[in-house]
C-alpha cells in the first residue's frame, strides 16, 4: 500500500507540482506552436501522452537492461533519441492500420513528437531519479497528463484571446509567453501541496 | 548501388552509428579519468566542510548506509559523515552532516542538493539557517519561530517553515542511523 | 571551388538578427528559458549548443551527397546525437560547475530544432563553407539572446551579473525572475521588444 502511495502521489506531483512545461520548462516548442485551438491542442497532448508513455517503458528496459548491464553509459543519448524515432515511427504505422480516423486527427502530429523535448526530457530524468519500472511507466503517463493539461489550458485563453485587442508587436509569440508566465504562477501554487 | 535502395540505407545508417560508437568510445576512455577524479574531489569538499581538519577519509558500510569516517593527519578519528536525504517542500534534500562521536555533537551540516523556493526555502543553505547545527547536541529537536532558548531548538527560516522542518527530520533520522550503527550513548 | 565571400558574409549575419533562431524562427526554446537564470548559464549554454550547431553543419555539408533521402534525419540525428555526447562528457570532464547548472539541457541539445532544422534547411543543401557561415551565425545569434535573458534575469533576479554582485545590499531581489514565471514573461517582453524594433525599421 506504501508503494502505492508513492506512485499517486509521484504521478500527481509529475502533473501539477513539477509541471513538464510550466516548471520544467519542457516541451515549449509544441506548447507555443501548438496552442492556438483547443481541440488541436487536446489532440497533440494525446499522442504525446501517448508515446511518452510507451518511451518511458522502452528506455527503462534499455537503460537496465543494456546500457547499465554492459557499462555503455556513454551511449545513451544516441540511444533514447533512436529509441524514441523509432516508438514514434511504429507509433505513427500503427495507428494509421488500426484507426484511420484517429490517425487523420493526429496526422501531422505525430512526426513533430520525436523532436518534443519533453520525451527526450522524460527518458532522461528517469534514470537521474532512479525510478523503478512501475514508477517509471507512471512518471511517463503523468508528464503526458500534465503537458495536456498545460497545453489546453493554453490554447483555451489563445482561443479568448482572439477577441481581444492585442498590441501589434505583442502579437503571437510575445503574448503567448506573458500569458504562460502568468499560468507558470498560478502553477506554483501547487507546489508544497504534498509534504513528501 | 541505387542509392535510395533498402541496401543504401541500411549501409549508412550502420556506417554513421558504428563510426559513431566508436568515436565515443574514444570520448568515454578519455574522459572518465578527469570525470571520476571531480567526483572524488567535490566528495572531499564536501566531507571536509562538516568535518574539521580531515587528512584522510575511509569509507565503510554499516546496516546497509554508507559512513565516511574522518581522521587527522594523526591518524584519530575526527569524526563521521553521513548523506541523508527526505522530501523537502518542494522536492529531496540531501544533506551531509558531519559528527563528533566522542562529545555527541554536530559538529556542521551542509545541504548537497535542494529545489526549494529562491528566497525563501533556499535559505536552508545560508549561514543563519545552518548555525541551528553547528556544535549541536544530539538530541529530539523542536522547530520554533523564535530565536531558540534552548539547545535543543532550531530556529526556522520567517516564511519557510516547511524547509525548516524538513531539514530538521532529516537531521534526526541521520543522527538515529548515525547512533544505531555506531552504538553511540543517546 | 570559388569562394563567394559576399555570400558567406551574409549567410553568417542572417543568423544573427533577420533569421535570429529565438526571436524570428521562435525555435530553441526550452533550453532558452531553463537555462538562461544566471548570465554563465547562459553563455555556456550558447556556446554549447553553437559548437554542435557548427560541428555538425560541418560533417553534413561534407558528407551530404552521400546519405540517401529517405534516411536523412535519422542519419542527422546520430551525427547531432553524437556530437551532444562529446560536449557533454567534455563539460562534466572539464567545466563540472558548468555541466551541473545546464544538467539535462546538454543532451536536450539532440532534439533543438534549430540545429536539426539547419541540417536540413541548410548543411544538407550547400558549400561546407556557406554551412560554417550559417552556423556560426545562427549559434552566435543563439548565444546573444540567451546571454541577454540571462543578465536581464539575474541582475534583477539576484542583483549581480556573471556572479559580479552590482546592486547592494540595498536591493530586495525580485525572485520571480529566476523562477520558471520569470523567464516566460521576460522572454515575451524582450521578443515583444524587439518585434516593434523590426516594425519601426521598415
Amino acid at each position: 500500500m506504501e508503494e502505492f502511495t508513492q506512485i499517486l502521489l509521484l504521478f500527481i506531483s509529475t502533473v501539477l507540482i513539477n509541471n513538464f512545461i510550466l516548471v520544467r520548462f519542457l516541451g515549449i516548442c509544441p506548447f507555443l506552436g501548438v496552442s492556438k485551438q483547443v481541440e488541436t491542442a487536446f489532440s497533440m497532448g494525446l499522442a504525446t501522452t501517448f508515446v511518452m508513455t510507451l518511451t518511458a517503458a522502452a528506455t527503462w528496459l534499455i537503460n537496465t537492461f543494456i546500457l547499465e548491464a554492459l557499462n555503455l553509459p556513454f551511449l545513451q543519448y544516441v540511444s533514447f533519441i533512436i529509441v524514441i524515432a523509432s516508438l514514434v515511427q511504429f507509433v505513427e504505422m500503427f495507428i494509421k492500420k488500426t484507426s484511420p480516423v484517429l490517425y487523420k486527427a493526429l496526422g501531422i502530429f505525430l512526426p513533430l513528437i520525436t523532436t518534443n523535448c519533453a520525451i527526450l526530457g522524460l527518458a532522461l530524468l528517469i534514470p537521474l531519479n532512479g525510478y523503478s519500472f512501475i514508477a517509471s511507466v507512471v512518471f511517463g503517463f503523468g508528464a503526458g497528463v500534465g503537458f495536456t493539461l498545460a497545453i489546453v489550458l493554453m490554447a483555451g485563453l489563445r482561443e479568448k484571446l482572439e477577441f481581444g485587442d492585442v498590441p501589434g508587436a505583442l502579437k503571437g509569440v510575445p503574448v503567448t509567453l506573458i500569458i504562460a508566465g502568468i499560468m507558470a504562477m498560478a502553477f506554483m501554487g501547487f507546489s508544497g501541496l504534498i509534504s513528501m | 548501388m541505387e542509392k535510395n535502395s533498402k541496401k543504401a540505407m541500411i549501409i549508412t545508417l550502420a556506417t554513421i552509428g558504428i563510426i559513431s560508437a566508436l568515436l565515443l568510445t574514444f570520448v568515454y576512455e578519455w574522459t572518465t579519468p578527469y570525470i571520476q577524479a571531480n567526483q572524488a574531489k567535490k566528495q572531499k569538499q564536501a566531507i571536509n566542510e562538516v568535518l574539521p581538519k580531515v587528512e584522510k577519509i575511509k569509507e565503510v558500510e554499516k546496516n546497509g548506509s554508507v559512513f565516511y569516517e574522518g581522521y587527522d593527519a594523526s591518524g584519530n578519528q575526527v569524526g563521521v559523515a553521513f548523506i541523508s536525504s527526505g522530501g523537502g517542500y518542494n522536492g529531496v534534500i540531501k544533506i551531509m552532516i558531519g559528527v563528533d562521536l566522542k562529545s555527541n555533537e554536530i559538529y556542521k551540516i551542509s545541504i548537497l542538493n535542494h529545489q526549494e523556493t529562491p528566497g525563501l526555502g533556499a535559505r536552508i543553505t545560508g549561514k543563519k539557517f545552518k548555525s541551528n547545527f553547528k556544535n549541536k547536541p544530539f538530541g529530539d529537536y523542536t522547530v520554533v519561530k523564535t530565536p531558540p532558548s534552548k539547545e535543543t531548538q532550531v530556529q526556522a527560516i520567517a516564511g519557510a517553515t516547511i524547509s525548516s522542518r524538513s531539514v530538521t527530520k532529516i537531521i534526526e533520522d541521520a543522527l538515529g542511523k548515525i547512533n544505531s550503527a555506531y552504538g553511540g550513548g543517546n | 571551388m570559388s569562394l563567394d565571400f559576399k555570400q558567406v558574409v551574409s549567410d553568417f549575419k542572417n543568423g544573427l538578427w533577420a533569421e535570429n533562431p529565438i526571436i524570428r524562427l521562435v525555435i530553441g526554446m526550452c533550453p532558452t528559458l531553463a537555462v538562461t537564470n544566471t548570465t554563465e548559464n547562459g553563455l555556456a549554454m550558447g556556446l554549447a549548443t553553437a559548437f554542435v550547431l557548427i560541428s555538425s553543419e560541418i560533417v553534413i555539408s561534407l558528407i551530404k551527397k552521400l546519405i540517401p533521402t529517405n534516411v536523412r534525419i535519422p542519419s542527422f540525428i546520430l551525427i547531432i546525437a553524437t556530437f551532444v555526447t562529446f560536449v557533454d562528457y567534455f563539460l562534466k570532464a572539464f567545466f563540472p560547475g558548468i555541466a551541473a547548472s545546464l544538467s539535462i539541457f546538454v543532451p536536450l541539445i539532440v532534439v533543438n530544432c534549430l540545429i536539426l532544422g539547419r541540417q536540413e534547411a541548410f548543411a544538407s543543401q550547400h558549400s561546407t563553407p556557406r554551412a560554417i557561415a550559417d552556423g556560426v551565425g545562427m549559434g552566435l545569434g543563439f548565444t546573444w539572446v540567451l546571454v541577454l535573458l540571462g543578465a536581464i534575469r539575474e541582475f534583477f533576479g539576484m542583483g549581480s551579473i556573471f556572479g559580479f554582485t552590482l546592486l547592494g545590499e540595498w536591493y530586495r531581489p525580485m525572485v520571480i525572475m529566476i523562477l520558471p514565471a520569470g523567464a516566460f514573461i521576460t522572454l515575451g517582453i524582450l521578443v515583444g521588444i524587439m518585434n516593434q524594433i523590426s516594425r519601426e525599421g521598415k
